[in-house]
Order: C-alpha cells, then structure tokens, then sequence
C-alpha cells in the first residue's frame, strides 16, 4: 500500500513536487504555443523580407556546371542548399536542391536585383540599362523617372479604353441588337472614331514597349524586360535596413491588396481575405437569429418534456459531428437540391447552367451555419439561464408578457452569452476549410462575390477562402520554396483575421456585460 | 366619556363591500397534488395595511401571488374559489392578466432593479403600457420616486445604473417603480428581509405613508414588523387562515391558541 | 440633563402615539391638579355642590387611567420599544397608577365636604387648607417636572414633601389635642383623620412620581433612597 509517508517526501516537499509537475505541463503547452506563433510569425514575415542574391556556380547532379543568380536557403533539416534561382534557360526563377559539397562558390553580387513583374513572375538579375524611345540609354539610377512615364503612358491607354472604346463599343453592340443597317451613318460614324481611338492606342501602345528594361544574368547573358511589365527593381544588397523595411511594407500592402497570381504561388491574397470575412459575416447574419430564436424556444416556451431534453443534447452532440460531414450535407441538400429547385422555379431561362444549383458563397455561409449553429444555442442558452428568476418575475409583475419580458429583460441580460456563443462560431467558422472546399471554396475565382454589378452581392458565385489557400499552397510547397513562404504568411494573416473578429467580439460582450451587469 | 386615544380600526367582521380592497371566498390553491391554500376566505380592507404571518410554506406568498396572479407561471397550479377586486372575480378567464398585474402592483424579497438606468426602471411599466412622451415620463419618474422616497436621493444621477444604489434604496427603487402605475393594490413579499434594521424602518415608514393611495398587503416572517406596520394581520398555518384581525388586538388578545403560540414565540 | 426626545423615530407614527400619550397623561395630571383645587374650594367654603362635582368627576380619571393603560399595553405589543422609549411607557404606566390614586384621595377628602363632615375647628381647617395649598403647588411642580422631564425640579419638588410632612405631624398633634376634648364625635373625628392623611399621601405619590421622571431621564432607580444619597447617587452619574 502507498502510504502518504511514501517517496521518503515530507509534506512541503509533496507540494512543490505537485506544483512543480502542474508547472512543467503548462510551460510544456505555453512552449507549443509560443512555437505555434514564432513559427507562423517568423514564417510568414520571412515571405516579405527581400533576401540577398548570390551568384551560385556549382555542378548538377548530372556533372554539368551551372552558374545563376539566386537566393540561398540553407535546408534546416540537413546539408542541403535550396536555390531559387533565374538564368537564361529559367528567366522567372525556379529551384534546385543540392548537396552542400555540389556548391563551389558563393558570391554576393552587390549589383543584382530582384525585379518583380506585375503579373507576379520575378526575375533575379543585374539590371544594365534602360531603353527609352529617340533618346540614349538611360542608366539605373533613371528607373523611377522612366516607370513613372510608362505609367502615365498606360494611364492614358486605360483611359482611352474605358473613357472612349468601352461607350463606343457599348453603342455598336446596341446597334446590333437593333439590326441597324451595316452602312448606316450613324454606325459608320462610330465605327469610324472607335478606329481612330484604336489607333491612338495602338500607337501608345507601339509607344510603351520601346521602354526596355536591359539584364544580365549570371551566365552573361543579356534578357530584355519590357517596361511596363515590371512592378518594382529592388537592388537588394544596396538597401538599407529602413528601405528593406520599405519594401516589406509595401510588399504587404500588394499581399493586402492583390490576387493572387502564378497559381496562387505570388501576388496577394485579397480576394481570399474579402471571401473569408464575406463569408464568415453572412454565416453570423444567418446564424445569430436561428440560434437565438431557438435558444429562446428551448429554454423559455419548451415544456419540461422527454422530448425537449432530447432535443437539447442532440443540439450539444451536432457540434461534435465533423466538419467534413456538414460539407457533404450541404453539397448534397443546399447545393444540389435546395438550389436545383431554386433554380428551376426563378432562373429557369438560365438552365442548364446551374445559377444557384452550384456550390456558391450563399450556400459555404449556410453550410457554416448549420455547423455552428449548436455552438450558439448552447451558449445563448446558458446565457438565457444565467437570468435571475427575480428579473423575469418582476417584469411580469409590472404587467409585462412572457413576450415583452424575453425582449425587455431576458435579452439584453442574456446577451454576452449570446455574445460568447457568436464569438465561438466566428472563431469556429473562420478557420474551417473542409466542408467549404465542397460547398464555394475555390482555389481561384474570377470574380469577388461583391462588385459594382447589379445586384452588387452575388451570392451565387464562388469564393475564395484563406484557408483553401493555405491548404493549396501545402501542395505547392514541395516545389516552390517562396510559395510556402506565401502559405505561411496567409496562415499568419488567418491567424491575425480571427484574432481581430475575437478582439472585437470580446470588446462587445465586455461592454454589454458591464451594462447589464446582474446583482 | 372623553376619549383620549383615536384608533379607528374597524372590526374584521364589520368591514364593509365599498371598505373592502381584495375579497377572497373560498380560495383553494394546490401545486401538483399539493394542497397548498385551503378553503381562504377574508375581507382585506381599502388603504390599510394588511399584514400575512406564519411560518414559511404556510401559504402566505402563495395567497399574495393569487391577487395578481402570479402563480400561473408555475406550472402544475391550479386554483378554484373567487378573488374579487374592484367588483370582478379576477380568477375568471375573462381577465386581462397584464392589466390587473399593473393595478396590483409586486414587490419582492430581493431587490431586483432590472439591469438598465434608475430612470429606465422606473419608466418600465409605463413603457410596455405604450407611454412614449418624454415629458409624460418624466413627470411619472419624478411622483413615482418622490413617493417611494427616493427622490433626493436619486434625482442627480438618474441615469446611473441602478446597481450602484444600495440595498435599500434599491428595494425602494422597486417600490417607485410599482408606484409609477399608480396601483390600487401594492403586494409586497417580504420587502425588507434583505435589508439591515434601520433601512427596514425607513421601508416601513414608507409603507405608512403609501397607503393614503393605495392598499397595502405584506407577507412577513418578521411578526415584530407586522405588529409596527400593520393595520389588520391574518395569521396562517399549513395553507389555513387561523385568524385574522385588527393587530392591535391579534397582537394583544389573540383569539386562538396556535396564534397565541406562534406571536409569543411557543410555537412547534 | 437628558431629554427623551419623542419625536425623533424613523417612524411618524410612532411619534405621534408616543406624543399623545405624554399629552393624555400631562391631561390626566391637569385634571387631578383641578380636582384638587376644587376640594380646597368645596373645603373652605363648604361648597358642597362642588365638592359632589369632584366626586363625580373622579370616574373620569378612572377611566383616563384604563385608557392609558391600555395605550401602554398597546404601544408596547406593537412597537416593541427599547431603551428610553421603554422607560417612558414604563413610567407612564405606573404613574398613572399613582395619579389615579391621588385622585382619589382627593376624593375621599371632598366626600368630607359633602357628609358635611368638616371639623369644626377653623385652626384645623385652615391648616388643612395651608397644607392642601402645599401640596397643590407641589403637584403642580411635579406634573411640570415630568412634562419638561427637569429632574432638577423633580428633585426639588421631591424635597418639599418634607416640610408637608412635617407640618401634617404637627396638624396632627393639634387634632389629636382636640379630639381630647370632645371625644363624643369620634367618627367624625376619624374621618377627618383619613382626609388628613389623604393630602398628606398624595405629597406622597407626587414623590413617587417624581422618582418616576428620574428614572424616566436617568435610567436610575431611586426609589426607597433618603434624599442626601439620592443626590449623591445623581451628582455621581453627571
């Protein structure tokens, strides 16, 4: 038998084992967390921060010698060097895993750049020269003046193609709906200035690509760059630290703000971030007054019934369900019967392309709210019980109904419950990904679910998600190293956009928890 | 003879049909199989104050939760026998609960001001009865509270919450928030068990000089507040009106044993 | 000196029955006061009609008294009162008792005057007279003592029984000299004897009282103690 007296402890020592061993656990789980965020954190900033090219030369496993520019990463796991690189066969980069003794030599090259191009491709190389039209070459110390004279040469093309194409060829097209005559003079007139405007940017066009941007890569051999493709030309090993920081800012900024580009391996993840918030709004809209209302039922108007009690633990045990399932249900009923029918009875002249009868925003928002719809009845329900039974009874005393008194007291008192049960699905909904990749969740999607079409919200269309994003770039990660890097820095922005919907919901209930402070 | 004393407590027997606030005839009350008021019948007189005593679970609350009808919240209660208020038996189906329960007004054991502003608490009852004019409100806050005594008290920070005020002003808050609906009949359930000795002199007092307006009813576990407060008592044992009289006499030469015992403290 | 102050409850009500009932009482004391001064009237000039007045009035303070009373038992049923308020109800409720007894000492002594019973003697009469007087302004000092609740002049009223006291023993000794000399109406004589005695006693009860009104605003009891020690036991207390 294991008497107290056992381990040959006195009483305090007992204790500060006890506390000790109770202390060892939490530093444990306090240890995974803070890695969890280094981790992210280090990851995702690391996509930002411009890295330093070198001019590697080295044999291929093959025997061949080969000379590039590129971005050295030292493989964590062992030996191995990883290359990103550019050269004349690969302008726009690719990579190379080699053994350390395969690497000869390693030199920085203070004079290269990283160019970044618009669509997303980059290029490391040393930047030589600018080509500028009935003018010499410019040298790079000009690259700012001469990118600010091809955007304003693009500008004027853009302009010319919305301003005055775009009407033009509104018109003609409406002329052809009308069947007007093809000689008639009014067409013959427009057609007539559409091709003068054609023309004008045509020739600014013709114009724009005499702007040449000159490389070198490291086998000495030259690239030509034209002007208006190129994004940004950052010197890297010439940047001081503050415009390093510059650069990560507004490479941030094009995170923020951009698509993606290159499959989802460059660019930014704007119309992922839009989606998820998108989303996970629509799914609060939708959840908040089912859950509400059916935590009223059940717990104020329910009889004490078998039945009832049933009811509330099959509640509690859907939030148990895996997600995957909820994904499935919402493809097979919301997706495919709910919207087939939809669409047969209101857009039926659209069949059969499916407007609703296929996977859609609306129905990811859906499917999420059925998924956390427990979560908020339970807690609107412990928030509903937590009311004073005196409350209720002197609402009714002063003459109120079951009604008034759920709306006038019951409500406001039970709403940082509701608040906390919101506040778990959004934290819930934001971070599922299973069960939208089949209901909406596309890996890339043309258009936003919101724009400036009529009707301006198009519940319909597919989205983007953060976390599909994140999942495709896994896939990526294999081949491209910059790409995981994309994929931990949409993971670190995951993070921070569930992180802010928490903030401001716990703001919220604090607030109202301080107002309808009870006893 | 000169008189030197006015006590101009009427006889129970002798109260009369226009004297009366609350008529009970033959109430039975059971919870479940519970029988929990047996066959009550008593005359509660208009502008008096009523007190019910007895031992907890003897009825007492029940009774006084009948004259608004309260007791239909629980499930399981069901009533038979007459409560006649006003000329109408209010146990009748025809009965507009919500406007009854705003002519009988409620005060209960805790104070339970509801989470909003002294003002908001105030306004409640009048608000849900469609009162929307602010100067209308106003006019009602500022009676209500000048007679439940807690104008003074109150009248800079009435849009504080209401949980900063103490208990006994809060009990008093609860008091002015009945009054804002200008009850005939104020039922209070053992207003000033929560409070401290003199805060429940100072309810006490009040109920003294509410009832130039309205009919007061208390249940108390405190006879010794009865006896101060009251101008009529029933005494009540297991669900059965043992006796009922002006307190001075049932406080003086109660007619029954059992009430002999319970006031002098014999009682079990 | 202390002051039991009426009219400083939380309770308006209660205020108001405890001020009454000092006022019943003060009324009851005004009444006797009056019966009192109607015998020694009815006594000089054997007005018989007034002294058949007192005696009939007497049933009045009877009753004031059972009123009293039961105000008393009623105050305390139902306002439990402690400390000073206790003392108050106390003091009234035996007070009373002893205003009701002067009453009828009173009466007996304006029975005399309607039996036509009065000594024949005028020394007696007047002496009777002298010491009724005293014994008037002596209840009046008292009666004031317990309205204003002066212990001060509860005390000094209480030493002014002593010269009562001293000049009944001397009245006496007069009337027993007279009795000597005609002792065929020696129950008349009696009867005379118990008038005496009647004022005296009620110079008693004032005493009585005015032991009351110090425990009323001491708190001490100092009944059955010789009046330097009273003193004494009072200066003490201060």
């Amino acid at each position: 038998m294991l008497s107290r007296q056992s381990f040959g402890l006195n009483a305090v020592q007992r204790q500060s084992f006890v506390i000790s061993l109770t202390a060892f656990f939490t530093s444990l789980l306090l240890i995974a967390l803070v890695s969890v965020l280094i981790l992210i954190g280090m990851r995702g900033m690391a996509y930002f921060w411009p890295e330093p090219i070198y001019m590697v030369t080295g044999k291929q496993p093959d025997g061949s010698a080969f000379t590039v520019f590129a971005n050295v990463f030292e493989d964590p796991s062992g030996g191995d060097v990883r290359l990103k690189y550019s050269d004349s066969q690969t302008p726009y980069g690719s990579q190379k895993q080699l053994a350390e003794d395969q690497v000869e030599s390693l030199d920085l090259i203070p004079e290269s750049a990283e160019i970044k191009f618009q669509d997303g491709r980059r290029v490391l190389a040393i930047p030589e020269y600018i080509v500028v039209p009935s003018k010499p070459a410019q040298g790079l110390e000009k690259i700012n003046a001469v990118m600010d004279e091809v955007a304003l040469i693009t500008a004027q093309i853009e302009e010319l193609n919305t301003q005055k194409l775009a009407p033009i060829h509104e018109a003609l097209s409406q002329f052809d709906k009308r069947r007007v005559d093809e000689e008639a003079p009014a067409r013959e007139k427009l057609v007539a200035s559409f091709t003068e405007y054609q023309k004008r940017v045509e020739a600014l066009e013709a114009t724009r690509a005499e702007y040449k941007l000159w490389v070198m890569f490291a086998d000495k051999s030259a690239f030509v760059i034209p002007m208006s493709d190129v994004q940004s030309v950052d010197i890297v090993s010439r940047l001081s630290t503050f415009e390093k920081w510059k650069v990560v800012f507004s490479e941030i900024g094009v995170f923020l703000s951009d698509s993606p580009k290159q499959a989802n391996t460059s660019g930014g993840v704007f119309p992922a971030l839009f989606g998820t918030v998108l989303m996970v709004f629509l799914m609060t809209i939708i959840v908040t007054p089912f859950g509400v209302l059916a935590a009223i039922y059940l717990s104020e108007y329910a009889p004490h019934s078998a039945l009832t009690t049933t009811i509330r633990v099959s509640v509690s045990n859907m939030a148990g369900v895996p997600s995957i399932v909820y994904g499935v249900f919402g493809l097979g009923f919301f997706v495919y019967t709910l919207g087939g029918s939809i669409d047969e009875l209101l857009f039926s002249d659209a069949l059969p392309s499916p407007t609703m009868g296929s996977p859609g925003i609306f129905w990811a928002a859906l499917t999420m709210a059925i998924l956390t719809l427990p979560v908020v009845i339970v807690a609107t329900e412990e928030g509903l019980r937590r009311v004073p039974e005196g409350l209720k009874t002197g609402s009714y005393a002063l003459g109120a109904t079951k009604f008034e008194t759920i709306v006038r007291t019951v409500l406001p008192i039970a709403s940082p419950g509701i608040m906390t049960g919101v506040i778990l699905a959004i934290a819930r909904a934001a971070g599922e990904v299973a069960p939208l990749m089949l209901v909406g969740a596309v890996k890339f999607a043309p258009a936003l679910p919101i724009d400036g079409e009529f009707p301006y919200l198009h519940l319909d269309r597919q989205f983007m998600h953060l976390g599909v994003l994140i999942y495709d770039g896994a896939f990526h990660s294999q081949t491209d190293g910059k790409s995981a890097s994309m994929m931990f820095a949409a993971c670190l922005l995951l993070l921070i956009v569930v992180f802010i919907l928490n903030i401001l919901a716990v703001l919220l209930r604090a607030r109202l928890r301080k107002r309808y402070i009870t006893g | 003879m000169l008189k030197l004393f006015e006590h101009n407590t009427l006889n129970v027997d002798d109260i009369s049909a226009e004297q009366t606030a609350v008529e009970v005839r033959n109430l039975n009350l059971w919870f479940g199989n519970k029988h929990v008021l047996n066959d009550i019948s008593m005359r509660i007189p208009k502008n008096k104050i009523t007190a019910l005593i007895g031992q907890s679970g003897c009825g007492k609350s029940t009774l006084i939760s009948c004259f608004n009808r309260l007791n239909d919240l629980y499930d399981g209660c069901k009533y038979n026998g007459e409560i006649i208020i006003d000329g109408r038996n209010i146990n009748s189906r025809k009965i507009n609960v919500s406007r009854l329960r705003t002519n009988v007004g409620m005060v209960f054991q805790r104070p339970n001001p509801f989470p909003m502003s002294i003002y908001e608490n105030v306004c409640y009852g009048l608000k849900l009865q469609g009162v929307k004019v602010r100067r209308h409100l106003d006019d009602a806050v500022e009676s209500a509270l000048k007679q439940a005594a807690l104008w003074d008290e109150v009248k800079d920070r009435l849009f504080e919450s209401a949980h900063v005020l103490s208990g006994g002003q809060q009990q008093r808050l609860v008091i002015a928030r009945a009054l804002a609906l200008k009850p005939d009949i104020l039922l209070l359930d053992e207003p000033t068990s929560a409070l401290d000795p003199l805060t429940t002199l100072f309810i006490e007092e009040l109920m003294d000089s509410l009832k130039k307006q309205c009919t007061i009813i208390i249940v108390t576990h405190n006879m010794q507040q009865a006896s101060r407060v009251s101008d009529y008592t029933a005494f009540f044992h297991q669900g059965r009106l043992i006796e009922y009289a002006d307190s001075d006499t049932l406080f003086t030469m109660p007619e029954k044993k059992q009430t002999e015992d319970y006031i002098t403290g014999r009682y079990g | 000196m202390r002051q039991v102050a009426l009219n400083t409850h939380i309770s308006g009500t209660f205020n108001i029955e405890l001020e009454n009932l000092r006022n019943s009482v003060l009324t009851m004391g005004g009444e006797v006061e009056q019966q009192l001064v109607d015998t020694l009237k009815a006594v000089k000039h054997n007005h018989a009609a007034l002294a058949e007045k007192v005696v009939l009035n007497d049933l009045k303070i009877n009753s004031m008294e059972i009123q009293i009373d039961e105000e008393c038992l009623r105050i305390i049923a139902k306002r439990h009162p402690t400390a000073s308020d206790l003392r108050l109800i106390m003091t009234i409720s035996k007070a009373i008792t002893d205003i009701e007894r002067m009453g009828d000492e009173i009466e007996r002594i304006a029975k005399l005057v309607t039996r036509n019973k009065l000594p024949s003697s005028d020394t007696i009469k007047s002496s009777m007279l002298l010491i009724g007087e005293r014994v008037a302004a002596m209840m009046r000092g008292t009666f004031d003592a317990f309205a204003r609740q002066d212990e001060a002049a509860a005390l000094e009223v209480y030493d002014q029984d002593n010269r009562i006291d001293s000049e009944y023993k001397r009245l006496l000794s007069y009337t027993t000299s007279e009795m000597q000399k005609s002792t065929e109406d020696m129950q008349d004589w009696l009867d005379v004897l118990w008038a005496m005695r009647s004022l005296e006693r009620i110079g008693d009860r004032c005493k009585n009282v005015c032991e009351y009104v110090i425990y009323l605003t001491r708190g001490t009891d100092v009944r059955h103690t010789p009046l330097e020690n009273m003193q004494q036991k009072l200066e003490d207390l201060t």
